[in-house]
């Protein structure tokens, strides 16, 4: 039997980002995935191909470069697409990536707006690049840690200091802001607010009028290079470029092999058990499962600290997403077309987010444990006669019911709100597939079907990621990592956890 | 027209426009307050509303003043005295109740008849949030750092906070960040699972604020109400003997023997400005006053956009002030009783009326009260905070009689439609019929009322959109944010003018502590 030096439970696109990572240093690395395909949420399941939890992403260009991943087919920067809000009366705004053109669209809800769109993507850009710093720093345990961790957070705060005074401050202001309050600042439709704002709510049980997101606005915003989703029906592309180059640099992935457990002994890891009972040793394991399952589920409540073990339920994982797919007899952007005529052709990104009271009314019925009846919707068209919709708000926790029997009330609530906007839509539909939350947990295995392992927000950011202490990717136990997107950096299909980990594992 | 010189002009006769009075002549100056209306105190005002009633207007309870306020100023030798309010009594839908005694052991025998877990928690949690409120204590008695700046001071400031970072435990610094962060649901959560337990700890999560215990960053307005709990003479939220007039009365009897001049019906029309300084004010009937240094307790609106020409200012800091959110969200009803509130969970009179009694049998409750607000409705079935201040102290009301003071939230500002007479019973009628529920003789007992919406506070306090705290405590709005970046040291763009005022750090609360900290600023900035 092999030795490893480094098992990775999982093989989503941070648990490969982080094998190739450590194949590229020299270690032998075993990725073990309970699946049958690699690619956790970037992958569907063979009865709708190209239909996964997610919907639409891009990997941080460093790591597209770094693992060489253009020779398996994969672009650091994916075409640009606009993203058009559809409104009532087939009335569209189209936010174009090309700033004036957008301010052309904006201007019909707003001079002044589209005046100052421009400004809104510069300082959004700015914001981004900033959240992307503070992603590629490890952040150590605070307030005590030694001079080498430090640098890089010293680097981080220069970095922020470097944007200048006011850029500075006006970041620092956003992050706790809602994104209601963000939006109003800038603009003065309300078209433009929301359209703007759902980016802010995008995955998360919040309403754009809860404190933070802000924060979730330019997480979003720097994931996606801007407002509209890249490669969207093609994040299982991703996946795939990353298991050939990791194979090629020599690391071992089996699949349909499901971890059960990982075994520890006197508060340092051993190695893995298999659900066929097979037992893996190795030094190091990197968990690319949520938190609340590798900590809880996996290592176990007794293999822990007690406040720990009390942190580690206290994660909040709150999915309230649920995913659509619909297959129609005509493409869709004649669909589309036929009852939205300004939106542009390009359009890759659609949202139904008509005004800020919308998107808020939508999250209310969330909170007492309901699925919405008006809900935000993100729509994406992978292939020509495909739909794939994001669906806000869908919670894991039903309040009055269960998920076998909310199904169909979910499939309905989508064509009827869809309807209302592509009035011919209901002709031309032939079938429909979904993901409830309760789907994307026992198919993907992401508690409470949470698709980013863990809310973004405010009191889960940073250091406090996903286990204040355990943002630098250590737990507890000596020789476990974890590398999935409920660490900080992670969220969406960026990749940035797993290349943090792996970062983290080598210097370790 | 009539000209008047002086070291120091405050605008406002609130508590913190006496404090920083009265700080500011502590030290030497010749300082005059000019309050706009006849009596001074502010938003803290006793009044006679019906003959015999005397109503604790806006602010009835204290707690948070300052211990070291109350020390330097000798507030007690100026008539300050607080009387306790031992407990808190939650009537609960289903007919039961929640209280908290002023004994432990009745508390915890209480807790442990809805909840053993929660009843086992209760002294950990309190202990906790004691420890944090510690821990923030040396936050609020500082000047706030600007983190863009380079000058000396302000690097000194962020060296000051940086060591006190590392001076926490990481166990405490953690729990900080968690609390200044989190919503109040998810730490109340996180510890306790009785609905009116946790509804009633999460309604000191949302007062003055216009959030739902739902949103992120209401832990620390939670943990803001708690530093009271702590601090000086008195342990928990007291009641000030003639109400909360009372306090202010103190503090102006204080600033008075200092030397302090205090001129009442005087409001003040503009702020004077010569050669880019600020000179003095004048009033509305024309009299003019001169000084060196003209401070506002007024809040960041009236200070920076009523008092100031905007041309004296940068633009951008224009643009900021104005996006300062000030919505006001809680109202209060002022009744006048022939007889006790009778609550059916636990009839007669007895200790609870002593006490507070609070209608907020879950967060669910709240929040739902939030959700109307937040598109422009009074909340139904709002959370209402009574208490009966001529239990406390009989001077209150004739005898035999009683005055009862109910904030509630959520009352908007912006109420969908405007505010006119009839929304203001549709108000009173939905508090009226929320505590009939709990108690059915109250609606028999009322001899009168007054009615105070938001824009009432604004008419009558002076206070612009209403708002408590002269701004909402959200997390962009505290610290080195509070009232805008760059400007949180209590100076201002316009050099000889400060605000004083819960506008800035740390916020407000009848605490005194902006009062005092912009005294301190303005002295060190004296030539």
């Amino acid at each position: 039997m092999p030795n490893y030096d480094i098992i990775i439970v999982g093989a989503g696109h941070n648990g490969l980002t982080a094998a190739a990572t450590l194949a590229k240093a020299g270690k032998r690395v075993l990725v073990l995935e309970k699946r049958p395909v690699v690619g956790g949420a970037c992958v569907g399941d063979g009865n709708a191909p190209g239909f996964a939890p997610f919907l639409g992403g891009m990997l941080r260009p460093d790591i597209i470069r770094t693992l060489g991943l253009e020779r398996y087919g994969l672009q650091p920067a994916p075409a640009k697409a606009a993203f058009t809000s559809l409104l009532p009366g087939s009335d569209t705004l189209t936010l174009d990536p090309d700033a004036t053109q957008a301010a052309e669209s904006i201007r019909r809800f707003s001079e002044k707006d589209a005046a100052r769109w421009p400004d809104f993507v510069a300082f959004m850009g700015k914001a981004a690049a900033f959240l992307d710093a503070s992603y590629r720093t490890i952040i150590p345990p605070l307030p005590k840690f030694d001079l080498t961790e430090g640098i890089p957070l010293a680097q981080l705060g220069l970095k922020l200091r470097g944007m200048g005074r006011r850029d500075m401050l006006n970041i620092i202001r956003a992050l706790p802001m809602t994104a209601q309050e963000l939006t109003e600042e800038w603009f003065e439709s309300d078209v433009v607010r929301a359209a703007v704002a759902s980016l802010g709510i995008h995955g998360v049980t919040l309403g754009v009028m809860s404190a933070g997101t802000g924060f979730n606005l330019i997480h979003n915003w720097l994931n996606r290079g801007g407002m509209a989703q890249p490669n969207p029906g093609h994040t299982g592309e991703i996946a795939s470029a990353l298991a050939q180059a990791a194979k090629a640099l020599g690391v071992e992935i089996r699949t349909s092999a499901e971890v059960t457990r990982i075994r520890v002994e006197r508060e340092t890891v051993r190695g893995v058990t298999l659900a066929s009972g097979e037992e893996i040793s190795a030094p190091v394991v990197l968990s690319n499962a949520d938190p609340k399952r590798t900590l809880l589920g996996l290592v176990g409540a007794p293999e822990l600290p007690p406040t720990f073990v009390w942190q580690s339920r206290n994660i909040k994982m709150r999915g309230s997403v649920a995913k659509l797919r619909i297959t129609l007899a005509t493409p869709a952007a004649n669909l589309i077309r036929l009852s939205a005529p300004q939106s542009a052709p390009a359009s890759a990104t659609f949202v139904i987010a008509p005004s800020l009271r919308y998107l808020e009314k939508a999250y209310d019925t969330a909170k007492y444990g309901q699925v919405s009846e008006n809900p935000y919707l993100e729509i994406t068209v992978p292939t020509a006669n495909t739909l794939d919709v994001h669906f806000q708000f869908a919670p894991y926790s039903l309040k009055q019911s269960t998920w076998d029997l909310e199904r169909e009330t979910l499939h309905q609530l989508t064509l009827d709100t869809l309807s209302e906007y592509i009035p011919t839509l209901h002709a031309s539909r032939i079938t429909i597939h979904s993901l409830t939350p309760l789907d994307l947990e026992q198919t993907y295995g992401l508690t409470e079907g949470d698709l980013n392992h863990g809310q973004i927000m405010l009191d889960q950011f940073f250091f406090m990621r996903p286990i204040p202490g355990c943002a630098d990717h250590t737990t507890p136990i000596d020789g476990l990592y974890l590398c999935g997107s409920g660490v900080h950096a992670g969220g969406g299909v960026s990749g940035a956890s797993g290349r943090n980990a792996a970062r983290k594992v080598l210097k370790g | 027209m009539t000209l008047h010189t002086y070291d120091a002009i405050i605008i406002g006769g609130g508590h913190n426009g006496l404090i920083n009075a009265a700080y500011l002549a502590r030290a030497g100056k010749k300082v005059i307050v000019l309050e706009r209306r006849p009596i001074v105190g502010g938003a803290a005002v006793t009044e006679e509303i019906f003959p015999g009633f005397h109503f604790t207007e806006f602010s009835y309870v204290v707690s948070l003043l300052r211990p070291e306020i109350i020390r330097e100023l000798e507030l007690p030798r100026h008539g300050l005295k607080i009387l306790p309010l031992p407990s808190t009594f939650t009537p609960m839908e289903n007919g039961d109740y929640l209280a908290a005694w002023d004994d432990h052991d009745l508390t915890r025998r209480e807790l442990y008849r809805h909840s053993p877990k929660d009843a086992e928690a209760y002294d950990e949690y309190a202990r906790v949030m004691v420890r944090m409120a510690m821990a923030v204590k040396p936050l609020i008695s500082l000047v706030p750092p600007d983190p863009s700046s380079l000058s000396i001071r302000d690097l000194m400031g962020l060296l000051k906070v940086g060591e006190y970072a590392a001076s926490l435990s990481q166990k405490d610094l953690y729990q900080l960040a968690k609390l200044v962060t989190q919503s109040s649901a998810d730490l109340l959560d996180e510890w306790f699972e009785t609905d009116a337990l946790k509804g009633t700890k999460s309604a000191s999560g949302i007062i003055g604020t216009f959030l739902g215990p739902r949103s992120p960053g209401t832990a620390y307005v939670l943990l803001h109400h708690y530093m009271g709990e702590i601090d000086g003479a008195f342990r928990a939220w007291g009641f000030a003997k003639n109400g909360s007039g009372g306090v202010t009365a103190s503090i102006a009897s204080a600033a008075r023997a200092l030397g302090v001049k205090i001129r009442t019906q005087s409001p003040v029309k503009q702020v004077t400005v010569k050669n880019g300084r600020a000179v003095g004010v004048a009033l509305e009937n024309g009299d003019e006053f001169h000084a060196k240094v003209v401070v506002s307790a007024a809040d960041p609106k009236r200070t920076f956009l009523q008092f100031v020409e905007p041309k004296y200012f940068p633009d951008e800091f224009v643009t900021q002030i104005r996006n300062f959110r000030t919505r006001g969200s809680s109202g209060k009803l002022n009744i006048a009783l022939s007889e006790l509130p009778n609550f059916t969970a636990l009839p007669g009179d007895g200790p609870l009326h002593r006490g507070a009694i609070s209608i907020s049998p879950s967060i669910d409750y709240i929040e739902r009260a939030y959700d109307d607000a937040k598109y422009g409705q009074v909340s139904r079935r709002p959370y209402i905070d009574m208490i009966i201040p001529s239990m406390i102290d009989p001077d209150m009301a004739p005898p035999g009689q009683h005055v009862m003071s109910c904030f509630v939230q959520y009352v908007p500002y912006d109420v969908e439609g405007g505010w006119t007479d009839e929304k203001k019973d549709q108000f009173a009628e939905h508090v009226i019929a929320t505590i009939e529920q709990y108690a059915p003789n109250f609606r028999r007992a009322i001899i009168g009322k007054q009615v105070i919406t938001p824009v009432d506070i604004e008419r009558i306090a002076g206070i612009t959109g209403g708002n408590i705290f002269h701004g909402e405590l959200l997390l962009h709005q505290l610290f080195f944010l509070r009232p805008a970046p760059q400007w949180a040291d209590f100076r201002t763009p316009l050099p000889g003018y400060y605000l004083a005022a819960s506008g800035a750090h740390p916020g407000g609360g009848v605490m005194g502590a902006a009062g005092k900290l912009a005294a301190m600023e303005i002295l060190k900035d004296w030539k």
